[in-house]
């Protein structure tokens, strides 16, 4: 490009091709949405099958989602490092992924809490009534993550006009309704199905689209 | 009536450094060379006028080790951007 005088038409050619290309500026590798995504599914249909087929795992197939954040950690760092133009909400959507993890700690860690409180009331209820198809607090706490999940997912596909995210999110908040009435272990199907929707789907298109950036700017 | 286009701006490869930055919260001098297709010395100089005009902020700084040159649109810059694009619609069939 030169510095030459423009005519007013091509003045305005070029300044919305140049926006269109701010905008094209693919920094999401896509690696962060994949490994939750996946994570997260994985966990879940390991959870369907363990309340299944009644399995006894020796540790708690959850701890691979505290694991996740080590490599998490490396993939920020890493995207830091090759991001080279800073957009103007990207401050906003890491702090919506960062009160997002909060959020699914506390939301985690009330659950463990009430469920401490209110299971063992309602397995002296069952025993004192004989009725066994009384549902525990389980049943729901897994509706309140998947509201969790919705929320940023939502926002990010909205802020970032991907509409792929957006309607994952959307799956995320319908599974919770759903969830409320199914029982535990369809729960975890549902949380599953929802995962790879909201994340593990759309960060497969986001690094499909960050590789094809990549390859036409090395042409 | 047609509005006098702000001579700073009136360039291409000023307007594309700034048509790049309103769009952006900050970027590196690597990435506006990129999009833009222009040499390096050309953008310099360019950016080095934008800077006199204070329509854009020019912070030099090292990562990892390496010199890194970050620009970012001012707002001063923004006002004048608008003015240009305000100023220029005068000049389009109606």
């Amino acid at each position: 490009m030169e510095d030459k005088q423009l005519t007013e038409q091509e003045s305005l050619q070029l300044i919305q091709q140049m926006i269109s290309r701010a905008k094209n500026n693919f920094v999401d590798t896509g690696i962060g949405p994949i490994l939750w995504g996946a994570v997260i599914s994985f966990c879940s249909i390991v959870q369907f099958l363990i309340i299944h087929f009644q399995w006894h795992l020796p540790f708690d197939v959850w701890i691979l989602a505290l694991v996740a954040i080590i490599p998490q950690i490396f993939i920020s760092v890493q995207e830091r490092k090759e991001r080279r133009a800073k957009g103007w909400d990207d401050d906003i959507m890491n702090y919506v992924w960062l009160c997002f993890g909060v959020g699914v700690f506390i939301v985690n860690f009330l659950n463990n809490v009430a469920a401490d409180a209110f299971n063992p009331l309602l397995n002296d209820y069952r025993e004192i009534t004989g009725k066994e198809n009384i549902p525990n607090f389980w049943s729901y706490g897994s509706s309140y993550l998947l509201f969790v999940y919705g929320y940023p997912t939502i926002i990010t596909g909205a802020a970032r006009k991907f509409r792929l995210m957006t309607i994952g999110g959307i799956v995320c908040w319908v599974s919770a309704l759903v969830s409320a009435f199914t029982i535990t272990k369809f729960d975890f199907l549902l949380m599953a199905v929802s995962a790879a929707l909201a994340w593990l789907i759309p960060g497969i298109v986001l690094r499909k689209n960050y590789l094809k950036g990549k390859n036409t700017q090395h042409v | 009536m047609f509005k006098d286009l702000d001579p700073i701006l009136h360039s291409q490869l000023r307007l594309a450094v700034m048509s790049l930055l309103i769009g952006v919260k900050e970027a590196e001098f690597t990435f506006i060379k990129e999009k833009t297709g222009s040499t390096a010395g050309n953008l310099s100089v360019q950016i080095s006028k934008l800077k006199e005009a204070g329509y854009v902020d020019v912070v030099k700084q090292f990562k990892d080790n390496y010199p890194q040159t970050i620009c970012k649109i001012t707002p001063q810059g923004v006002t004048a951007f608008e003015a240009y694009v305000k100023a220029l619609q005068t000049y389009l069939p109606k």
